[in-house]
């Protein structure tokens, strides 16, 4: 598929030495994922450590220890990546030795790291008995809310083919109903968010997102108007009119989106196009080509900036999975040209291209095919980084400390 | 990491000493920021809280974890002073760490301060640079050759 021979982390260290190891790290640690060790498992199954019962990826398992938040790198870089085990065919182990956190790869120490304390309202209930954390999920600087936990992309087979948000992959099904509440209660999210914030500096965005409803009677409706309910109940927590956070949602109308933003504090919109070429986005995301097509979502993400402003609307793609077989590039050029085109056109327009590194769940339409190699991940984030730069445009509602998906936005922190 | 000398972690304990943070740009200009917050909580590292991740010096010592360059420290009491060169060891954006500095920043600030973050700087390389201290080791070392002569001479 991909005529290159692979180079590891040391190599493209010395390769490219103005992309520092950590991101290079990063980047590897979650395209090839991690495994605890027993060590690790037990220590960070510790009250400072210990995570929810459940997540967005997981149904609740009494048997399995709760995972913990995510890593840090000693820079500060959080990464996104869970240590599911048999997903993975050649993971870094995280060790835990002398109390402290080490990668390893193949025996040898790459670097030390941490995770993201357990914040202080898990463990805690909303007036109407709700813990708190099923409501709401902690990254180290940043409050995840999923008001909604049904994608109807599934109902008719339409799910985007790379996703395992609130699955059970082994049934291929939705989560909801028995794992999850399907619609979260704007009250209990209200009162979460309160109890939060009451934990000093720990919090600086909050960031929501949830599986797709395009129902009412002008489509997407009912979802707009949830997310409007939910973003007024997190309002009111705020003495300011906008608080920093953003809405990942699919492609609305610009009546839709300046509704969100004129009655609400939001402060910043991410309709994902996942994948740029034309045919691949008909392919791999046919809800999204359904309800309405790839120049549909290309146009929303434009017409946003006139009202959040420039820099504040994001589209995130999955880079890797513009080369799934048997529609994918074949070549590394091919697909950086493309998503440099695309990155480049959304910069053009204001809009930010940010990249995440594609994990084939096993489960999912693309599961267990080949990633791309490392180097094309580090090749992939200079060259967006740099056209960024040119037009003015950094990543802040999306950076190193807030999400923890994207090795570009990470590399924007000497701009 | 060994242990820094008591005098030293007197002088980074204490907020009335004078506290200031050296780094390098891009292109190896210095750059100079005054860190009240600067402290030792463990008596072998340093840690200071960055106000903003915008800064000159917090650019600076990101390329400096990044790239494995060294910063230099520079703490003073009255003529009491020291000079620590390390390296950034960690960039803390949450956890204990973090906690007590940005409860330090609203004790001494007020309640709306904020911090962007603490750094860790490890030290390699501590110096006592007071004056008192330099000169007995230069006369050590150099004799009186290099004193005015009027400091030598007998008083009248």
């Amino acid at each position: 598929m991909i005529a290159t021979k692979e180079a590891g982390l040391a190599a493209l260290v010395e390769k490219y030495p103005e992309v520092p190891k950590s991101i290079i790290l990063k980047l590897d640690l979650q395209r090839r994922g991690i495994a605890f060790t027993e060590a690790t498992a037990e220590a960070t199954n510790d009250p400072y450590y210990r995570g929810p019962e459940q997540t967005a990826f997981s149904a609740k398992d009494p048997s399995r220890r709760p995972l913990p938040g995510p890593m840090i790198l000693r820079d500060g870089t959080t990464v996104i990546s869970s240590p599911v085990q048999g997903q993975f065919a050649d993971p870094y182990t995280i060790d835990f030795v002398d109390g402290r956190f080490f990668v390893i790869d193949r025996g040898e120490i790459i670097d030390e790291v941490d995770f993201s304390p357990r914040p202080e309202f898990y463990g805690k209930l909303t007036s109407r008995g709700v813990p708190m954390e099923s409501i709401a999920w902690s990254r180290p600087q940043r409050l995840d809310i999923y008001p909604y936990r049904y994608c109807h992309y599934w109902d008719t087979r339409d799910q985007c083919k790379f996703c395992a948000f609130f699955t059970d992959l082994k049934q291929q099904k939705q989560l909801a109903g028995a794992s999850y509440a399907r619609v979260v209660h704007p009250e209990d999210i209200y009162e979460t968010v309160r109890e939060a914030l009451k934990e000093p500096g720990r919090y600086s965005q909050i960031n929501l997102t949830a599986g797709t409803d395009y129902s009412g009677e002008v489509p997407f409706e009912k979802e707009v108007d949830r997310y409007i309910e939910v973003l007024q109940a997190i309002g009111r927590n705020f003495k300011t009119r906008r608080f920093p956070s953003q809405l990942i949602a699919p492609a609305y109308t610009k009546r839709q989106v300046k509704r969100l933003y004129d009655e609400t504090g939001l402060s910043s919109y991410c309709p994902d196009i996942e994948v740029w070429d034309k045919e691949l986005f008909r392919w791999i995301c046919s809800g999204k080509e359904k309800w309405f097509g790839r120049d549909y979502w290309i146009q929303s993400a434009i017409d946003a900036v006139e009202i959040f402003g420039k820099g504040n609307v994001y589209t995130n793609f999955v880079a890797g999975v513009e080369f799934s077989k048997p529609h994918g590039f074949t070549s590394i050029e091919q697909a950086l040209d493309s998503n440099f085109e695309a990155c480049e056109f959304f910069a053009r327009n204001g809009v930010i291209y940010l990249s995440l590194v594609w994990v084939p769940w096993k489960g999912t339409g693309l599961g267990g095919q080949q990633q791309p190699p490392l180097e094309y991940y580090v090749r992939l984030i200079k060259g967006l980084v740099e056209i960024r730069r040119h037009y003015g445009l950094a990543s802040d509602n999306d950076d190193f400390k807030h999400c923890g998906n994207h090795g570009d936005s990470d590399l924007e922190r000497l701009n | 990491m060994s242990r820094l000398p008591e005098e030293l972690v007197e002088l980074l304990n204490d907020p009335a000493s004078g506290k200031v943070v050296g780094s390098t740009d891009e292109d190896g200009t210095p750059h100079l920021v005054t860190k009240g917050s600067l402290t030792t909580l463990d008596g072998e590292t340093i840690v200071f809280a960055e106000g903003f991740e915008s800064t000159q010096s917090n650019r600076n010592l990101i390329r400096s974890i990044w790239f494995n360059r060294k910063v230099s420290i520079n703490v003073t009491r009255g003529t009491t002073s020291y000079q620590i060169k390390g390296r950034p060891h960690k960039y803390l954006i949450t956890g204990r760490i973090f906690r007590t500095m940005i409860d330090r920043a609203r004790e001494r600030r007020g309640p709306q301060a904020d911090i962007a973050g603490v750094w860790v700087i490890a030290p390699e390389e501590v110096r006592n640079e007071s004056p008192g201290y330099r000169a007995g080791l230069a006369a050590a070392k150099r004799g009186h050759f290099h004193n005015h002569l009027d400091v030598l001479r007998e008083p009248e």
